[in-house]
């Protein structure tokens, strides 16, 4: 079967916002440098001119101010921060004039872009460019957050918020998929809409819902589980974190009547909270158990590599919470994934970006 | 006096007496939420507005009124934007602060301090691109170029030669503290800087002075596509917020307004008198037009948010 990565996703999905609307305008701080935002904007400034494809200035917060003025005069910013944590510079834009534009003025004007931005995780990204504010940003009416978390779903997403979506798109991407590589269907380019949430895996014992690179962790963990003990884990990819499909995860629940949230932010107040709040104030008696929540340790991100190693939750977490929800006690006894197995992925990444 | 002079003047006494009538309504409650008037600020915005063409873009703040009809702006509905109902330009979910008339070229009006820079700057850059001819005018005042994004911006305008001409009214006051309190810069140094041209407009009373101070600025950014601060020494008469004349506090000089008053073409210019019937007319019918209009239906509620 072919395969995509998640990069090459993403550098298609670029090309073809720059090739097939020539309204689009793409910038942010290292989007025509030679590391090109991961490579997914490399040579894009030279094939479609430094009009169109530019740096900026550091200066977060106007330059989203300035993506809301040109979409209002008809281009189709896409505005690229290499890291997240930089968009707290740009909540101001974001929350008070991006998000109300529509509204505040009566439906009397659209504000179409992209905002793209990276998580970054391990390798010593510490405190301030590790952030995952999905929750921050889904909090605000009146935008669409997305978590791309597999090539699929990043390329239809950005494909459909260029071509056919008339609403503000926030994007949080996560750097440890980009050199993932994702089994590529022949259906790969069908463009779907993506402001919602996907089952990504059916089974009937424990529901995981997902975000960003947790639903790649559950998928190994679901694996894992299914060859050892037989149980089957039905994950949901939750994607659009704004927009979440509820009526999925509710018809999940009731049939596994098990919940875990696995997500890449922290726990309070933030998508784990929700999906909580979902269940609790729909449905509350589809659970047989307590939903348990895999997030982060409530501190920001420590540097040191032994310290990042608890701070994030990974797949033999994933798979320790599935053994105590399914055997309905702690100490469920069963053997977790062995340290190599677990570091497969992600704890092998090294790199200054 | 010139035809053309005599209409700037007639425009600015119909936005007075606009706002006088919102004056006049607001202890009754029909408009229920803060307005920021204009008054004083008039004419000075209408003889801008007279060197821009329809398709040139404005963005201002929530002291809004004067732009909006200097602007264009549809008086009636104004009013019903003002009594928050459903035939307001708005839908009444604006109010005074947010003030908008995209058909005329007002792009929206801002309550963020300085939140309206950048999206000049993004409408200018997409003049720039399309090479339409038009320009963006950005008025803000003097507080808001306080704030980093007024940096930002002139660095980013004249970094990309942007048609924008920032037009910064200089009341004075934020809120209610005094510029000395407030600023070490002077904007004209600012702009140097940058290399931005800079117009400093001492007389806001005086239409010739502004025409010949902002038209070369405003056509240099039509022709040549570069951006322009224009500074115009100016003065509110009433509070910050509300309808109230504030000039009795310790934060203002009793003896100014008075002085200013004195100058006020649109109190002292006897000629004006003319137009007060027609005028008031037009305002009488906007206001009864908002009054007879319908609230938003619960419908409305969610609409137009994603």
């Amino acid at each position: 079967m072919k395969t995509d990565t998640y990069r090459g996703a993403i550098t298609r999905a670029m090309r073809h916002a720059m090739e097939k609307n020539e309204r689009t305008i793409l910038f942010g701080q290292g989007v025509t440098d030679h590391v090109g935002i991961l490579g997914t904007t490399l040579n894009l400034e030279k094939e479609f001119g430094s009009d169109r494809v530019f740096e900026t200035p550091l200066a977060e917060d106007s330059m989203t101010g300035f993506a809301l003025g040109a979409s209002l005069s008809g281009l189709y910013p896409i505005h690229v921060h290499i890291r997240a944590d930089f968009m707290l510079l740009a909540m101001n834009q974001l929350v008070n004039s991006i998000a109300k534009y529509r509204y505040m003025y009566g439906g009397l004007f659209a504000t179409p872009m992209l905002i793209r931005s990276i998580v970054g995780r391990s390798w010593g990204q510490g405190a301030q460019h590790s952030q995952s504010l999905q929750a921050l940003f889904a909090h605000i009416p009146g935008i669409y957050v997305v978590m791309p978390s597999s090539a699929r779903t990043a390329y239809a997403t950005y494909i459909y918020a260029n071509s056919a979506c008339a609403s503000p798109v926030v994007s949080l991407e996560h750097r440890l998929l980009y050199d993932y590589s994702f089994d590529r269907k022949d259906d790969e380019d069908v463009i779907f809409y993506p402001f919602t949430s996907f089952r990504v895996r059916q089974g009937g014992d424990v529901t995981i819902v997902a975000t960003s690179i947790m639903v790649e962790e559950a998928i190994r963990a679901a694996n894992y589980v299914k060859e050892m003990t037989g149980l089957d884990a039905e994950i949901i990819d939750l994607h659009c974190i704004s927009h979440p499909d509820e009526n999925l995860i509710i018809e999940s629940v009731r049939k596994t009547g098990r919940l875990i949230v696995a997500d890449t932010g922290w726990e309070s107040f933030g998508v784990c909270a929700e999906i909580a709040r979902i269940i609790a104030t729909r449905e509350p008696n589809v659970l047989r158990a307590p939903i348990k929540c895999l997030s982060l340790a409530k501190a920001p991100c420590p540097t040191a590599h032994r310290l990042e190693h608890w701070y994030y939750p990974d797949m033999a977490n994933l798979v320790d919470s599935i053994y105590s929800l399914c055997f309905d006690r702690f100490d469920h006894g069963k053997q977790l994934p062995s340290e190599e197995y677990v570091k497969e992925v992600h704890k092998t990444f090294k790199g200054p970006f | 006096m010139t035809v053309s002079h005599k209409n700037m003047l007639r425009d600015a006494l119909r936005i007075r007496m606009v706002e006088e009538k919102i004056i006049e309504l607001y202890p009754s409650d029909v408009i229920q939420s803060p307005v920021h008037l204009s008054i004083g600020q008039e004419l000075h915005t209408v003889a801008l507005m007279s060197l821009l063409q329809t398709t040139d873009r404005v963005f201002t703040t929530y002291r809004s009124h004067a732009a909006y009809l200097a602007k264009g702006g549809d008086l009636n509905l104004m009013f019903a934007e003002l009594y928050g109902k459903q035939t307001g330009i708005a839908k009444g979910k604006a109010g005074s602060m947010h003030l908008c008339h995209p058909s005329t070229g007002l792009m929206g009006s801002s309550a963020i301090v300085g939140a309206v820079f950048s999206h000049a700057t993004g409408a200018a850059y997409a003049d720039k691109l399309k090479k339409n001819g038009d320009i963006v005018l950005c008025l803000t005042g003097e507080g808001a170029t306080e704030e980093g994004t007024f940096h930002e911006c002139l660095n980013f305008s004249a970094l990309k030669q942007l048609p924008l001409v920032y037009v910064i009214e200089n009341n004075g006051l934020a809120i209610n503290i005094p510029l000395e309190c407030r600023q070490s810069y002077r904007l004209e140094a600012l702009a140097r800087a940058y290399q931005i041209p800079y117009a400093h407009i001492e007389d806001s009373f005086n239409i010739d002075t502004i025409i010949a101070a902002a038209r070369p600025l405003i056509e240099q950014a039509r022709s040549a596509s570069k951006p322009a601060v224009i500074e115009i020494a100016t003065y509110r008469y009433k509070e910050h917020v509300g309808v109230s004349c504030d000039h009795n506090r310790k934060h203002r000089d009793a003896s100014a307004i008075t002085m200013w008053e004195k100058r006020d073409p649109l109190i002292v210019d006897r000629d004006l008198d003319a137009y007060r019937d027609e005028i008031t007319a037009e305002i009488l019918e906007a206001v009864c037009f908002a009054e007879k209009s319908e609230f938003p239906d619960h419908d409305e509620l969610l609409k137009d948010v994603y």
